[in-house]
């Protein structure tokens, strides 16, 4: 495709690298000349999994802290609609991707629940002009601009990792592993079995404990599975369900040592306690600041991703930064 | 047999709007004026008139018409001009689009398509009104088969999970025919595609419905604790079948030719599916003997037992009929969003059954209708919309609805009564 004007979007394209890259050098000029392309508004839909998932809200802060960095040095207005079905819902997500695109949105970020159902929507969106960058769940295979997230395989190398650390290498490890049918947890389980069994050559894993993905029942399943295996020494646990409850590990604490995954409100106070002896968290706040950030480069400037997977990096959290880090949830609950 | 027994002391006659020998004393105004549907298109007509001089005008892009315009060759003033693609045997056009006019262009992935951007009502549009009654389609279908039971006397919590049953088997058969590759199909297997995905999800739906009729029916028990095993089990089933799984992506010609069929820029399929379904509910119920002796059992099950009426039949049938009206809906479900999961429809049973309510069925029996369920339906919908429209923060959507369903019954049965008073 021929550019229009090669200048105009140079111009641009050079603004926004700067921008993008969080320095802080002022674009030359923010109102660029006649700037033929910035709009005077802009309208990007966040679509998370759900309203009553907590993980997501710092999504919706970085969105809107995005849109007003950017829109400030872009001279414009960076409106963020926030679409999130209550509780999940590929087919309301589905429907809030098409109203979006009906109603002149010119950007989608999404965090997809179901990549199946969902994978139409994107693609006849793409079609119409409008980029959807995936956030946490990819839709892949899609026509989607870029997928932001953790590398689930990895994001399980590394609770292993820290849980061979902290054990001294010597022990047997149980995996909490939620679904066994959701492959993001799947994903870090054979992370965690592939460290154990190549990184540590005195530590063996137990099994992969599967249960219903709420606090009460992940709860049951550590407490039933300490008391049978007493051997346990060592919980990698992919998800940190049982830890959204004040005292998920009266059974466990003294007798095995335990890392986790995400890093919410509830479970930072076991760190603080020291029954967790680190969280891993998903930098959620960075996903919906780089999902906005991307889909403005794109829209302003026609400019992607060089690679349309962007890696994330995982936060540990443990009782050194905990206070600190809890500080984070005030500000991203705050809006 | 004693199930469902009318549980107000002095059972109330049916209704006039919907009794066997509704007297046609009363004028014609009362008759209007407390028919079920009047009251519900007077709250449509008022939140479509209210929303649209809440909302404000908004910019509005139209991205269908110049779809794939082609290559955009040079930037004007005021302007650009494009090259369309050598259309079939015909030869490259080049067009001239002013800004001035509202147009605008973007890249997409290979070329770029040319939207024309105008100002139009922010709730008022046909993309809105076309979102809001599509969302409002797939509780609609089964809202009429829900009514049915609901007039007489009875209940399916299992509706949302026949829904993700119907539409896994469904997605599993359609898979044989199309396969999930994303290749796309030729004509054959498409039309057995589209014919594979409406039969088999029909099926499967009535045989649950089926199931669910006979049990209760055979067994005596009340429906409520047959389905409420029902939904548990049918989602199960759905669930072990799948591994949890979603069955799909169908190729995309495939979605393009059956649930997302577009015409006049407008993908009618599952509101045509909806309004269909509503004109056989009504004439079913209204219309013929099978509809009157539903109306009769709900009104009192013993007395229509004793007139005749075979009241387990007619039950069965109704589970039947509303399993399949389910099915029917999974099916519009698979051909708009092109796979199958078992997580689908996870608590529609409820909004089912509060698009029936909403639309004047009475769940002491009896009452309801299948116009009603779909304007109640849409109603519920528009409520939702209308919480986007206004800006409303969504964590406020399940509080709005709720009270707004309370007050809509509360509204109609006051009405019924002020206008009913010397029947009862």
């Amino acid at each position: 495709m021929k550019r229009f004007s090669v200048l105009a979007s140079l111009v641009a394209a050079v603004g926004i690298a700067a921008v993008s890259m969080g320095f802080g050098e002022k674009p030359a000029a923010p109102a660029a000349a006649p700037a033929p392309k910035v709009k005077k508004s802009y309208t990007i839909g966040v679509i998370a999994k759900s309203q009553s998932n907590p993980f997501f809200a710092p999504s919706h802060t970085g969105a809107l802290d995005a849109a007003s960095e950017l829109g400030k040095k872009l001279g414009t207005t960076i409106k963020i609609e926030w679409r999130t079905p209550v509780s999940e819902d590929a087919q309301k997500q589905a429907e809030a991707i098409e109203q979006l695109v009906a109603s002149g949105a010119d950007g989608i970020a999404l965090a997809a629940s179901d990549a199946k159902i969902l994978k139409s929507a994107v693609d006849s969106a793409a079609a119409k002009g409008v980029p959807i960058v995936t956030f946490d769940s990819d839709v892949p295979d899609s026509k989607r601009l870029a997928y932001v997230g953790v590398d689930n395989f990895s994001f399980g190398q590394s609770i292993a990792r820290e849980l061979g650390k902290s054990m001294g290498g010597k022990g047997t490890i149980a995996i909490l592993a939620g679904n066994q049918t959701a492959t993001n947890l799947q994903a870090r389980v054979s992370g965690v079995r592939d460290v154990i069994s190549k990184e540590f050559k005195d530590m063996k894993v137990k099994e992969a404990y599967y249960h219903p993905e709420n606090p009460q029942d992940s709860v049951k399943t550590v407490e039933q599975v300490q008391a049978a295996n007493p051997d346990i020494t060592g919980w990698a646990m992919v998800g940190g369900w049982p830890l959204m409850t004040a005292n998920a590990l009266d059974k466990v604490k003294g007798k095995a040592k335990v890392v986790a995954a995400d890093a919410l409100q509830a479970q930072i106070e076991y760190v603080k306690k020291g029954e967790v002896e680190v969280l891993l968290a998903q930098p959620v706040y960075d996903y919906g600041h780089t999902a906005v950030t991307l889909l403005m480069d794109k829209i302003v400037s026609n400019k992607s991703p060089k690679d349309p997977i962007v890696k994330a990096e995982l936060v540990p959290v443990t009782g050194k930064n905990a206070d600190e880090y809890a500080k984070n949830w005030t500000k991203w609950l705050g809006k | 047999m004693n199930q469902a027994a009318p549980q107000s002391a002095p059972p109330p006659a049916p209704s006039s709007a919907a009794g066997p020998k509704a007297p046609v004393t009363r004028p014609l105004w009362i008759r209007v004026v407390s028919a079920q549907e009047t009251g519900l298109v007077a709250v449509i007509l008022a939140l479509v008139v209210g929303l649209y001089f809440a909302t404000p005008q908004i910019e509005q892009v139209d991205r269908t018409t110049y779809q794939a315009a082609g290559t955009v060759v040079a930037d004007l003033p005021d302007g650009f001009t494009v090259t369309t693609p050598a259309a079939t045997g015909g030869s490259p056009k080049v067009l001239t689009f002013k800004e001035a006019d509202g147009y605008e262009y973007r890249a997409i992935e290979n070329g770029a398509i040319v939207m024309r951007k105008f100002q139009a009502n922010k709730f008022l549009n046909a993309a809105n009104l076309l979102s809001v009654l599509t969302a409002a389609s797939f509780i609609a279908i089964m809202a009429v088969g829900m009514t049915g039971i609901i007039v007489s006397g009875g209940i399916d919590l299992s509706v949302g999970s026949i829904y993700a049953f119907a539409a896994v088997v469904g997605a599993f058969a359609l898979k044989a025919v199309v396969g999930t590759s994303g290749a796309p199909v030729e004509g054959a297997s498409l039309m057995l595609g589209i014919l594979v995905t409406v039969a088999v999800c029909s099926a499967v739906g009535a045989a649950c419905g089926f199931v669910n009729g006979f049990a209760s029916v055979g067994l005596g028990v009340h429906p409520f604790i047959i389905t409420l095993g029902g939904m548990a089990v049918y989602r199960g089933i759905a669930f072990v079948t799948t591994g949890g799984q979603t069955i799909g992506p169908f190729p995309e010609n495939y979605i393009k030719a059956f649930g997302k069929f577009e015409i006049f820029g407008i993908t009618p399929v599952p509101m045509l599916l909806m309004f269909a379904v509503a004109a056989i509910g009504w004439f079913i119920l209204s219309k013929t003997v099978f509809g009157r002796r539903v109306y009769a059992i709900g009104g009192n099950e013993v007395a229509a037992k004793y007139a005749g009426v075979p009241v387990g039949r007619a039950k069965v049938q109704l589970f039947v009929i509303c399993g399949m009206l389910a099915g029917l809906s999974a099916a519009a479900y698979l051909g708009y969003y092109g796979a199958g999961s078992s997580d689908a429809g996870q608590g529609y049973e409820l909004n089912v059954i509060a698009a029936a309510v909403v639309g004047g069925a009475s769940l002491s029996g009896g009452r309801g209708s299948a116009l009603g369920a779909v304007l109640g339906a849409i109603v519920i919908q528009l409520i939702d919309n209308s919480i986007l429209m206004l800006s409303i923060d969504q964590n406020y959507k399940n509080i709005v609805i709720g009270l707004a369903i309370v007050l809509a019954v509360v509204v109609d049965q006051t009405k019924h009564r002020l206008f009913s008073g010397a029947r009862r």
